[in-house]
C-alpha cells in the first residue's frame, strides 16, 4: 500500500525521448508515434531568427498525472478506469468499451487507444511490470540520461520524493482544474 | 506558469503527420527469408515488436551498448531466450546509469526483420540486388577464389605479385574494430586502410593533442561558465558530458553560452544563443583571445610556466588586431557580445571552452582546435578540478601481434594536398579520389568493408559508387543490407552487439574503469560474431595467400630455404588466424585475471564493470545518483609541471601549416544569392546511417526534413512537408521541408543518416535524403579530413 507519485526536475530535460522508448519496450506499448504513454512536450522558440526567445523553448516531459481526482475515472461508464491499491490510475481492459469518454475528459491528453487490446490505455507507473517484480523505479526514471524523474511513495516521509517536495518549490499542471495531480514539476 | 500539453503538439509542429503506423509493417523484402531453418520460424525471435517484460524468471546479462560510440553499460533482460528490455547499468562511471533512446531501441536492431541472415554472393550485376544464399564455406571460398562473376583475393594478389596494398579496407567504430585491423592490416598486410576518423573528428583530436597533449575530459560538476560552440550535446549525446552538463544549466551554476548557426536543443538549454556564420568560429576565438591579451585578463603565471611560444602568440594576436570589431562582420556576432564573453570567461572561477568532438566542419578546423585549447589555457583552468581533465590512462596493457613482412607490399599513397598524412587511417576522400582520378601508383582492386557504410558517410556518393564499382572484389561484413552492402560481391552477416561477447575495453580519465560486453543471446539466424569471422576468414586465407607470397616474395623464399616451409610459415606470422584462435570468452578472462586477479573477473563477469576498489567505492546515493569514486580518489590533476601548452608549433611550418592559429580571409562566409549553405548534424534519436531501419526510432524521427527559414520558405511558397529538391554541384536529393525560424535565411539544415537506396531495408529505403549525395568532397589541409559545411545548394519545390 503506497501512494505513488513522481517529481520531475524538468529543467534537466533535453528532449531526447529515452523515457518514451524505455516505456514502450518495458510495457510492450504498441508501435506508432501516436501510441505513447509518456512524451516530451516542446515548443518552437518564439521570435524570428536571430532573435529567438530561449525561455519559450522549454521542454516539458509529460504523461498521465495520476490525479487524486481523475476526470477519466469519474466519467468511465463501466468502471474500467479505477484506482489500484497504490492510488495508481489503472484500466481494466476487460471492462473497457472504447467509448472514449476518458480521452475527452482527460485534461492532459494522456490516453490513447491500444489497437491490439482495444483498450484506452495509459501510463501505469510500471505497476504490472517493474513494480510487480519488486523494483522501485519506473522505466522512464531509470533510463533518463539527465535524471529528470524521481518516483516514490508520497505517504512515506522518508522517501526521496517526499524529501524533494519538502525542500524544492514545485507546481502541477492545470492545478486550477482541481484534479490534484501526483506529478510534480520542480522549479 | 502555463504549460500547454497536447498529444498533437508533442513532436514540435506536426511532424507526426507523416508517420506510418505499425500495422503497415511487414517483414517482406528481397533479402527476407522465412524458411524455418533461417530463423523465420525461429522461436528465439519475438512474435511482437515490443515485448512487455514479465514478472517471472529472467537473466540479467551485462552488455555494452553498440548503438553509437559511447559504449554505455547496460543489462539485457532475457526471458525465455528473448531480450525483452535493456536497462542501464549503474556500475559504469562513464555512462552514469542511463540509456538514451537509441540504447533503449537496441532490441529493434537485433530483431530487425531486414537483418542480413546468412552469407550471400552476388549472382547478378553489381547493384541490382541479385544474390544467392550460400554457406559460410562457400562465401569464404568466393573471397579466396572468386566466382564466374568476380575475382578472388588469390588471383588478384597473384596478378599484383603479392603487393598486399592492392587490397583496401575500411572499418567502423566499435569494440571489434581493432580485430579487423589486425586481420586485414597486420596479418593480410595492407596499409590501405580508411575509417571514420577522416570523415569525423580527426582535426578535433589532432588539434587538441598537438596543443595540450590530450583530448580532455570536462569536470562539469565543478565548472561555472561554459562556451559550447559548434557542439550540440543535448542531441549529439556524448557520455558523460551530456549527462553532467544539463544538470547545471538554466541558472543552476553553469552559465552557458551556445554558439551555433542553428537553434539546437543545446541552444534551448543555454543562457545565451549566438548564431554564428558557419565556418567562422576561428575568428570568434581569436577575437576572444585578443580581448584577453588587450585587457591583460589571462592567468599569466600559468602561461609563463606551461606555454611554449607564449609571448610570440600574444604578439601574434595583438599585432594582427583580431579585435571584436574585426570579428563582428566575419562571424555575425556583435563585438559587445565578444567583449562580454571574454571578460566573463576570464572572471569565472572554472570556465570551460568546450572542446566539442564532432565532424570537421570547415577547412580551418585544426587551427580552430588549437586556438580553443590555448584560449582555455589562458584561464589556467586546465589539469585541475572544474577544468579540462587529463586524468588517468587506461587500465589494460596493449596486445602483441606477430606480423608478417611482405616484401612486395607498397606504401599508401593518399597524400595529395595533405600536409601531415596519417599513416594509420589515411584520408577517405583523398584515397577514393586519387584512385578515381588514376593517381594511384599501383592498382587497388579489392575493398574489404566491415560495419561501415561509405555510400552514406563519405561526401559525394556518386564518387564512392564509382570507386566501389572499379573494384574487382567488394566484401561487406555487416548486420543490415546497407547501400554499401548492395555493391558487395560477398556479404558476410555479423551478429549484432547483443549477440556477442566483445573484447574487454578500458576507459581512463577521472574515473577509470574496465568494461565488458557479454552476449545476451546466441547469434540469430546464421550470423557469426566478428571474432569468429576473423578467425575463419584468416584460416581460409592463410595457405592460399602464403602460396602467392611463396611465388613472388624473394625474402620469404630465402627464409624458406633457410628454415624450411613449416617454420617460415609459423615464425613469419603467416597463420592469419593466429590472433583469433583463442575464443574471446577465454581471452577476456585471461586478461582480467592477469591484470587484476580472479576476484576482478568474477565482478566484471557479473556486473560488466570493474575498477580497483569498486566494491568499496561504489555506492548508491539516491534513486538517481551513484558514487563511482569518492572525490578524494579522483585524479583531477595528473600532468602537473609536465603540462605544455604549445602556442607556437614550429614543426607545422614544414607542411605549410600556420605555426600559430591565424585567420585567412578566404575562410569568410558567403553564399551566392538564391543559394543556401548546407549544414548537417545529429539528433539524439539517430546514429548516422546505422539506425535508419530501426522501427522504434522511426517512431521518433520518421524522416529527415530539410530546415529552411520560415520567412524564406513563405516567399518561395514552401510549406511544411512540401517536397523539395536540394541540388549542389555534386548531386541532388528530394525530401520534405520544415520551415522554421531556428535557422538563418541563407542556410539549410538536414539530419545525416537518411535517404537509403537499398531496397533491402524496408523502412529506410527511399526515406528522406542522403546528405552525402550533395556534400562536396572538400578536405582540410592538415590531415585531408572531410569538410562538411562548405557546400552551397539551390532549392526548388517539386
Amino acid at each position: 500500500m503506497a501512494r505513488y507519485g513522481m517529481a520531475l526536475d524538468y529543467k534537466n530535460c533535453i528532449n531526447c525521448k529515452a523515457c518514451e522508448v524505455a516505456c514502450k519496450e518495458e510495457n510492450g506499448v504498441e508501435l506508432g508515434a501516436e501510441k505513447h504513454r509518456i512524451w516530451v512536450g516542446g515548443n518552437n522558440p518564439e521570435g524570428q531568427w536571430p532573435f529567438l526567445d530561449i525561455a519559450s523553448a522549454a521542454f516539458m516531459p509529460s504523461q498521465c498525472q495520476h490525479c487524486e481526482d481523475a476526470p477519466c475515472q469519474e466519467v468511465c461508464p463501466t468502471n474500467a478506469t479505477y484506482y489500484d491499491e497504490n492510488h495508481v490510475v489503472r484500466v481494466d481492459s476487460d471492462k473497457c468499451i472504447l467509448c472514449s469518454y476518458c480521452m475527452n475528459a482527460c485534461p492532459y491528453d494522456a490516453r490513447y487507444v491500444d489497437d491490439r487490446t482495444m483498450t484506452v490505455d495509459k501510463c501505469t507507473f510500471c505497476s504490472d511490470t517493474r513494480l510487480a517484480r519488486g523494483e522501485t523505479t519506473t522505466a522512464c526514471q531509470n533510463t533518463c540520461p539527465t535524471k529528470v524523474r524521481t518516483f516514490g511513495d508520497l505517504d512515506d516521509p522518508n522517501s526521496e520524493i517526499s524529501e524533494l517536495l519538502r525542500t524544492r518549490e514545485h507546481f502541477s499542471l492545470k492545478s486550477h482544474l482541481g484534479t490534484n495531480p501526483k506529478l510534480f514539476y520542480l522549479t | 506558469m502555463q504549460v500547454e500539453v497536447s498529444r498533437r503538439k508533442f513532436l514540435q509542429g506536426s511532424i507526426s503527420l507523416s508517420i506510418v503506423g505499425a500495422s503497415a509493417i511487414s517483414a517482406t523484402n528481397l533479402f527476407a527469408n522465412n524458411d524455418e531453418d533461417s530463423g523465420g520460424g525461429n522461436s528465439s525471435i519475438p512474435k511482437t515488436i515490443t515485448t512487455k517484460t514479465g514478472t517471472g524468471k529472467a537473466d540479467e546479462v551485462p552488455i555494452l551498448c553498440g548503438m553509437c560510440v559511447n559504449k554505455c553499460a547496460a543489462f539485457a533482460r532475457v526471458e525465455d531466450g528473448i531480450i525483452t528490455k535493456l536497462n542501464p547499468n549503474p556500475y559504469f562511471p562513464k555512462s552514469r546509469n542511463m540509456l538514451c533512446p537509441r540504447g533503449n531501441a537496441g532490441i529493434q536492431t537485433t530483431y530487425d526483420p531486414d537483418r542480413l541472415k546468412y552469407p550471400m554472393i552476388r549472382i547478378g550485376k553489381r547493384g541490382d540486388g541479385k544474390y544467392k544464399r550460400v554457406s559460410w564455406e562457400e562465401a569464404y571460398d568466393a573471397i579466396v577464389n572468386g566466382t564466374d562473376k568476380f575475382k578472388g583475393l588469390k588471383q588478384i594478389l597473384d596478378e599484383e605479385k603479392d603487393n598486399r596494398a592492392t587490397i583496401g579496407y575500411c572499418n567502423g567504430e566499435g569494440l571489434s574494430k581493432e580485430g579487423f585491423e589486425v586481420l586485414v592490416g597486420q596479418k593480410i598486410g595492407t596499409p590501405n586502410y580508411v575509417d571514420e576518423v577522416s570523415i569525423c573528428l580527426e582535426t578535433a583530436g589532432g588539434g587538441f593533442f598537438s596543443t595540450i597533449g590530450t583530448y580532455p575530459e570536462i569536470d562539469f560538476e565543478h565548472a561555472d561558465y561554459l562556451v559550447i560552440a559548434g557542439a550540440n550535446r543535448a542531441e549529439a549525446i556524448i557520455t558523460p558530458d551530456t549527462l553532467d552538463m544539463f544538470k547545471y544549466t538554466k541558472g543552476r551554476g553553469l552559465k552557458t553560452i551556445c554558439i551555433d548557426p542553428r537553434f539546437t536543443n543545446t541552444a534551448a538549454k543555454s543562457d545565451k544563443w549566438l548564431p554564428i556564420n558557419p565556418g567562422t568560429d576561428l575568428a570568434f576565438v581569436l577575437a576572444l583571445t585578443w580581448v584577453v591579451f588587450n585587457e591583460n585578463l589571462q592567468n599569466e603565471e600559468f602561461m609563463k610556466k606551461h606555454g611554449v611560444g607564449y609571448e610570440e602568440y600574444k604578439q601574434h594576436i595583438l599585432s594582427h588586431k583580431y579585435t571584436p570589431e574585426w570579428a563582428e562582420p566575419i562571424c555575425g556576432i556583435k563585438a559587445k557580445d565578444i567583449y562580454t564573453i571574454a571578460r566573463e570567461f576570464m572572471n569565472a572561477e572554472n570556465p570551460i571552452y568546450y572542446p566539442g568532438r564532432r565532424s570537421v566542419l570547415s577547412p580551418n578546423d585544426y587551427q580552430l582546435r588549437r586556438a580553443m585549447a590555448i584560449f582555455q589555457a589562458l584561464s589556467g583552468n586546465m589539469d585541475k578540478k572544474g577544468g579540462y581533465i587529463f586524468g588517468n590512462r587506461g587500465l589494460l596493457p596493449a596486445e602483441y601481434v606477430k606480423q608478417p613482412i611482405y616484401e612486395n607490399t607498397k606504401e599508401r599513397f593518399d597524400t595529395e594536398g595533405i600536409a601531415f598524412p596519417t599513416l594509420k587511417s589515411g584520408s577517405w576522400i583523398v584515397f577514393r579520389n586519387m584512385i578515381l582520378e588514376g593517381k594511384n601508383p599501383y592498382p587497388v582492386r579489392a575493398m574489404l568493408m566491415r560495419k561501415h557504410n561509405p555510400m552514406m558517410s563519405v561526401p559525394n556518393t556518386a564518387k564512392t559508387r564509382a570507386f566501389l564499382e572499379k573494384m574487382d572484389l567488394n566484401v561487406v561484413i555487416d548486420i543490415l543490407p546497407t547501400d554499401t552492402a548492395m555493391l558487395a560481391d560477398v556479404i558476410l552477416p555479423e551478429a549484432s552487439y547483443l549477440e556477442r561477447m566483445s573484447p574487454v575495453k578500458s576507459y581512463g580519465f577521472l574515473e577509470p574503469a574496465v568494461v565488458m560486453r557479454k552476449a545476451a543471446i546466441k547469434p540469430l539466424y546464421e550470423t557469426k560474431t566478428p571474432e569468429v569471422i576473423f578467425k575463419e576468414l584468416g584460416e581460409k586465407l592463410s595457405k592460399p595467400l602464403f602460396e602467392v607470397s611463396k611465388k613472388h616474395d624473394k625474402a620469404l623464399q630465402e627464409l624458406i630455404k633457410e628454415k624450411g616451409e613449416k617454420v617460415a610459415f609459423e615464425e613469419g606470422g603467416y597463420n592469419l588466424a593466429e590472433p583469433f584462435e583463442k575464443p574471446i570468452e577465454e581471452k577476456n578472462e585471461e586478461i582480467i585475471t592477469e591484470v587484476f586477479g580472479k576476484k576482478a573477473w568474477e565482478i566484471i563477469d557479473e556486473k560488466g564493470v570493474y575498477y580497483p576498489h569498486i566494491e568499496e567505492y561504489h555506492k548508491q546515493l539516491s534513486p538517481n545518483d551513484f558514487q563511482y569514486y569518492p572525490k578524494s580518489k579522483r585524479k583531477y590533476t595528473s600532468r602537473g609541471d609536465s603540462l605544455k601548452v604549445i602556442c607556437k608549433n614550429d614543426s607545422l611550418a614544414s607542411g605549410g601549416i600556420d605555426v600559430m592559429p591565424t585567420w585567412h580571409d578566404e575562410w569568410k562566409f558567403s553564399v551566392p544569392k538564391g543559394e543556401f549553405r548546407l549544414i548537417t548534424g545529429r539528433h539524439a534519436q539517430f546514429t548516422q546511417s546505422g539506425t535508419q531501419n530501426n522501427m522504434m526510432l522511426r517512431d521518433l524521427i520518421p524522416t529527415n526534413f530539410v530546415w529552411i527559414n520560415q520567412r524564406v520558405a513563405d516567399k518561395m511558397g514552401i510549406k511544411f512537408a512540401d517536397r523539395v529538391e536540394i541540388k549542389s554541384e555534386v548531386g541532388a536529393i528530394r525530401l520534405k521541408a520544415y520551415p522554421t525560424e531556428k535557422i538563418a535565411p541563407n542556410q539549410i539544415f538536414l539530419l545525416h543518416g537518411f535517404g537509403s537506396e537499398s531496397k533491402g531495408m524496408e523502412f529506410a529505403y527511399g526515406n528522406g535524403g542522403n546528405d552525402a549525395t550533395i556534400i562536396k568532397d572538400d578536405i582540410e589541409p592538415m590531415y585531408g579530413a572531410a569538410v562538411m559545411h562548405s557546400t552551397n545548394c539551390k532549392i526548388r519545390k517539386v
